[in-house]
C-alpha cells in the first residue's frame, strides 16, 4: 500500500466532514433533511467559477503574477462561493421551512420540497450553462511537497488546512457566540429552546446560511481536485447524508469522526480496485448501523454515560 | 299503514350538506344490494336516511370513492388504445408505476416501515429472472413464479434490520442496498455483459410484434392487469385483518403501546405486510423485465427511486388513490410532454414545491383540507359573534333535530334582552314593597317571564318551625334532577314572608341580568 494516500484520505476527509457537519446540523436544529445540499454545492461552484473568469483579468493586469494576486484570486474564489451558498440556503429557507415548518408532515414534506429545489436548479444550470464541465483556477497551485516521506499536492494541503481553520472557527463561534449557543441550544432540545425563548423561525436563518456557506467552501475546495458540473453536486450530498447518519444525526464529533474514517476506507478502497468504492463504504456504513443503530455519536453518548 | 309510491319526490335543502345527491327508494321495496360472491361484504356503501322536511326515505352513497376508482381507470383503459405508440407506451409506464407506488403505499404506509428499497426489490426480481430466462432457458410464465420467490426472499433479508433500526436510519440503509446491488450488477460481467444490463428477455408480447402497434397493445393490458392485480392486493392487505390491525398502532408510541395492551402483535403484522409486498414487487420485477425484454441498471439509481418517492407525496403518502393520481401527472409530465425538453423537469420540480407546499396531504387529501379550513374559519367567525346567550347559531342548528327549540330559544333570548332593559331600581322598590297583589306592568311583564322559567331555574321557599311557634323562611333552588333534593341557597333565614319573597325576586334579577 502506498503511504501517499493518507494526504488523499485526509483530503476527502475534510470535503466529507464539511458537508456531513451541516447536514447533521440541519437536521438536529431545524428538524429537515436537506436533499438540496448538492444543489447548493453545484450553485456556489458555478458562482464561484462565473467570478473567477470575471475578476482573474482585473486582478492579474493589476498585481501581475504576484503572491498579492494569488491570495486575492484565492478570496475571490471562495468568498463568492460562500456567498452563493448563503443565499442558497436563504431560498431554501423562504421555500421549504417558513412556509410549513409548524404544519403537519413537515419532515417529509421538507424532503420533497429541497429534492424538488435540487432537480430545478440542476437543470437550470444545464440550462444556462450547459453539460460541459468547467475547470476552476488553481488558488494552491501546482506541485508537491512531503512531510515526514508522505508527499503531498499542494491542493490536497491547502484543503485540509483551510477545511481544519475553518471548521474550528465554526465551533469557536458555535460554542462561544450568543446566536452559536442559541442554535446548539436548538440541536440539543428544540423544545426546551422554545421555552426559553429562542425563536425557531430566526435561528433557522442563520443555519440555512452558515450550512450553505460551507457546502460553497466544500465545492470551491474539491473543485481545486474535479470539474465543476451542474450534478457534480450529487454525489457529495449522498456521502454527506450518509455520513451525518453514521456519525449519528445531530452529532458533530461523530461526524468528524465518521468522514475520516469514510476517507480511509474511500482511500485504502479506491488505491486497490476504485470500482468498489461506493460498495465498500456502504457495507461499512450498513454494518456499523446495524451494530449501533445511532451510529458513531451513539457509541459516544453511551462511552460518556 | 298507509304508504305513498313517491313518484316525483320533491327533495328539500336540508342541513349542512344539502348537495349531496339523494336516491328516492321505492317504498315498501327491501333494497336489493349486490354482494361480493362468497362474502357479505357490498359493492358500494349505499346508507338509508330520512329526509327531516319531506319526511321521505332516502338513500345516499356515503362513499363515492370507488365510482372515482371505476371512472378514472375506465377512462384510461377505454382511450388508451385509440392513441399513439408513444401515448400508449406512456401509458404502459403509467400503469407499471403506478403499481409500484400502490405496494410501495402498502410498505410505508401500512406497515409504517420507511423502506426505500422498493426499486432494489424490483431490480433484483427482475434481474434474476430475466438472467434465468436468457441463461437457462426457463419459459417466460415462470419468470414470475421465480421474480415473486426472489422478492419473498430479498423481502424477508431487509424486514430483518426494520425492527432494530429507526425511520431515517432504516432509510438509508435501504438506500445504501440499492446502490450496493447497481454497484454489484455493474461489476458482475458473468451476469450481464453489456454494461450491466440483460437483453433479449422472452417476454408475453411476442418477439416478431415487439415495439408494433399490436406489442404495444398487448403490453399495455398487460401492465393495466398488473395495477388490478396490485389494487387487489390492496384492498386484501389494507383493508382486511391486516390492515385493521397495523390501523391500531398508527402513527404514535402511545397507540402501539394501546395495541399491544389488547393482545395485538403489530411487529409480526409490519413484518406480513412488508414481505407480501416485497413479494408482490418481485413480480413486478419479472413483468419489467419482460416489459422491456431487456433490464439495466438504471433501475437502482437514486434519482429514479426518489421521483416515484415524489409522485406519491404528490398525490397523497400512504392513500392508493393518492399513488395512482401522483404516477398519472409525473408520468404523463416526464414521458408525454418529450418535445418539452429539460423544462418537464422543471416543471415537475415545480408541482412538487407548490403541492407540498400548499396541500399538506398530497393532491388526494386537498379537500379534507379544504373542509377542515372552512370549518376552523366559520368557527371563527362564530367566535367572533359575543352575543350568543343561548340563541341557536346556524351551524348548530342543522343539528337540532326539533326546530321548535330553535326558535324557541331564539325568542327566549330576544325577550330576556328586553326584560334586562325594563329592571330599575324603581322597580325592585315597587316589589319590594308589595310582593303581591297588582303590580305595575313592567313589573308585571318580569314576574311573567319568571313564572315560566323552568323547573330547574327557580327557588322555593321553606318554611322552619321553631319552639316558639315564630316560623322562618329558607330560600331553596330546585336541582331539576328527579331524585336529587333541592339544595340551600345560603344560611339566610327571613321571619316575613314579604322578605322572603323578595329575596327570591333579587335572586331571580340577578341570574336574569348575568344570563
Amino acid at each position: 500500500m502506498d503511504i501517499s494516500i493518507i494526504a488523499y484520505a485526509l483530503n476527502l476527509a475534510s470535503i466529507y466532514a464539511l458537508m456531513a457537519i451541516s447536514i447533521s446540523m440541519i437536521w438536529s436544529s431545524i428538524g429537515m433533511i436537506n436533499m438540496s445540499h448538492g444543489a447548493t454545492f453545484a450553485v456556489s461552484g458555478y458562482s464561484a467559477w462565473y467570478f473567477s473568469v470575471i475578476f482573474k483579468p482585473i486582478i492579474f493586469s493589476f498585481f501581475g503574477k504576484t503572491l498579492l494576486a494569488q491570495i486575492l484570486m484565492g478570496s475571490v474564489l471562495i468568498g463568492s462561493a460562500m456567498l452563493a451558498g448563503a443565499l442558497c440556503g436563504l431560498v431554501i429557507y423562504f421555500l421549504a421551512f417558513l412556509p410549513i415548518h409548524d404544519k403537519p408532515n413537515y419532515p417529509v414534506r421538507s424532503l420533497i420540497i429541497t429534492l424538488g429545489i435540487n432537480i430545478a436548479s440542476i437543470q437550470l444550470l444545464l440550462y444556462f450553462f450547459g453539460a460541459r464541465n468547467k475547470g476552476l483556477p488553481k488558488i494552491f497551485g501546482f506541485g508537491r511537497f512531503e512531510i515526514f516521506n508522505i508527499p503531498i499536492r499542494y491542493d490536497q494541503a491547502g484543503t485540509i488546512i483551510s477545511t481544519s481553520i475553518i471548521l474550528l472557527i465554526m465551533l469557536i463561534w458555535l460554542r462561544h457566540s450568543r446566536m452559536g449557543i442559541e442554535i446548539r441550544a436548538m440541536m440539543q432540545n428544540p423544545e426546551g429552546a422554545a421555552y426559553s425563548g429562542i425563536s425557531r423561525r430566526i435561528t433557522a436563518i442563520p443555519v440555512l446560511m452558515i450550512t450553505g456557506s460551507l457546502a460553497g467552501i466544500s465545492a470551491a475546495l474539491l473543485s481545486q481536485t474535479i470539474f465543476v458540473s451542474p450534478t457534480s453536486g450529487s454525489i457529495p450530498l449522498i456521502k454527506g447524508l450518509t455520513i451525518a447518519l453514521l456519525g449519528g444525526l445531530g452529532n458533530v464529533p461523530g461526524a468528524m469522526i465518521g468522514a475520516i474514517l469514510v476517507g480511509f476506507l474511500e482511500a485504502i478502497v479506491g488505491s486497490i480496485q476504485q470500482r468498489y468504492v461506493m460498495f465498500a463504504t456502504f457495507i461499512f456504513i450498513i454494518t456499523i448501523l446495524i451494530i449501533r443503530p445511532r451510529g458513531i455519536g451513539g457509541l459516544l453518548d453511551n462511552t460518556r454515560e | 299503514m298507509i304508504t305513498r309510491e313517491n313518484k316525483n319526490p320533491i327533495l328539500y335543502k336540508v342541513g349542512r350538506k344539502h348537495h349531496e345527491y339523494r336516491i328516492a327508494p321505492k317504498i315498501n321495496k327491501i333494497w336489493d344490494r349486490k354482494r361480493f360472491p362468497f362474502t357479505r361484504r357490498h359493492f358500494l356503501k349505499w346508507r338509508g336516511i330520512y329526509n327531516l322536511k319531506s319526511l321521505k326515505r332516502e338513500r345516499m352513497l356515503s362513499d363515492k370513492l370507488p365510482l372515482w376508482w371505476l371512472l378514472g381507470l375506465g377512462f384510461v383503459l377505454i382511450t388508451t388504445p385509440f392513441l399513439s405508440n408513444q401515448l400508449i407506451g406512456v401509458s404502459s409506464i403509467f400503469c407499471v408505476y403506478a403499481t409500484i407506488n400502490i405496494l410501495w403505499t402498502l410498505i410505508i404506509g401500512t406497515a409504517g416501515i420507511f423502506s426505500f428499497a422498493t426499486l432494489a426489490v424490483v431490480g433484483v426480481a427482475g434481474y434474476i429472472s430475466a438472467a434465468a430466462n436468457v441463461y437457462f432457458d426457463v419459459p417466460w410464465p415462470f419468470m414470475f413464479i421465480i421474480g415473486t420467490f426472489v422478492g419473498l426472499v430479498f423481502g424477508s433479508i431487509l424486514a430483518a434490520p426494520s425492527t432494530r433500526l429507526d425511520g431515517l436510519y432504516y432509510a438509508l440503509l435501504t438506500i445504501g442496498v440499492a446502490e450496493i446491488c447497481r454497484v454489484f450488477v455493474v461489476q458482475l460481467r458473468v451476469l450481464a455483459p453489456q454494461n450491466g444490463s440483460i437483453t433479449k428477455v422472452d417476454s408475453f408480447i411476442p418477439n416478431e410484434l415487439f415495439l408494433q402497434r399490436e406489442g404495444i397493445l398487448i403490453g399495455f393490458f398487460a401492465s393495466f392487469v398488473l395495477l388490478l392485480l396490485a389494487l387487489l392486493v390492496w384492498r386484501l392487505i389494507n383493508s382486511e385483518r391486516l390492515g385493521l390491525l397495523l390501523r391500531t398502532a398508527k402513527t404514535s408510541r402511545e397507540n402501539e403501546a394501546f395495541a399491544e395492551a389488547i393482545g395485538i402483535d403489530f411487529r409480526k403484522a409490519r413484518l406480513v405486510v412488508f414481505i407480501i409486498s416485497s413479494a408482490a414487487l418481485g413480480f413486478v420485477g419479472a413483468f419489467y423485465a419482460m416489459y422491456f425484454k431487456s433490464i439495466s441498471p438504471s433501475v437502482f439509481s437514486l434519482d429514479q427511486l426518489l421521483i416515484l418517492f415524489a409522485m406519491m407525496v404528490i398525490g397523497g403518502l400512504g392513500r392508493a388513490d393518492g399513488a395512482v393520481v401522483g404516477a398519472a401527472i409525473v408520468t404523463f409530465i416526464d414521458k408525454g410532454l418529450i418535445e418539452l425538453g429539460p423544462l418537464r423537469i422543471i416543471l415537475i420540480a415545480v408541482i412538487m414545491l407548490v403541492v407540498t407546499i400548499f396541500a399538506r396531504e398530497g393532491l388526494t387529501g386537498a379537500r379534507k383540507q379544504f373542509r377542515s379550513f372552512r370549518k376552523r374559519k366559520s368557527g371563527e367567525r362564530r367566535a367572533l359573534r359575543t352575543e350568543k346567550n343561548g340563541e341557536v347559531m346556524p351551524e348548530e342548528a342543522t343539528e337540532i333535530l326539533d326546530k321548535q327549540e330553535i326558535y324557541f330559544r331564539k325568542f327566549n333570548k330576544r325577550l330576556r334582552d328586553k326584560l334586562k332593559k325594563l329592571i330599575t331600581p324603581e322597580l325592585i322598590e315597587e316589589h319590594k314593597n308589595a310582593p303581591t297583589g297588582n303590580h305595575s306592568d313592567s313589573l308585571a311583564r318580569v314576574l311573567n317571564f319568571f313564572r315560566r322559567a323552568e323547573t330547574a331555574d327557580k327557588y322555593a321557599l321553606k318554611k322552619i318551625y321553631k319552639e316558639d311557634s315564630n316560623s322562618v323562611y329558607q330560600v331553596i333552588a330546585f336541582s331539576g334532577v328527579k331524585t336529587h333534593p333541592p339544595r340551600i341557597v345560603d344560611d339566610k333565614e327571613y321571619s316575613k314572608l314579604s322578605e322572603a319573597l323578595h329575596a327570591v325576586f333579587v335572586l331571580r334579577v340577578n341570574d336574569l341580568l348575568e344570563s
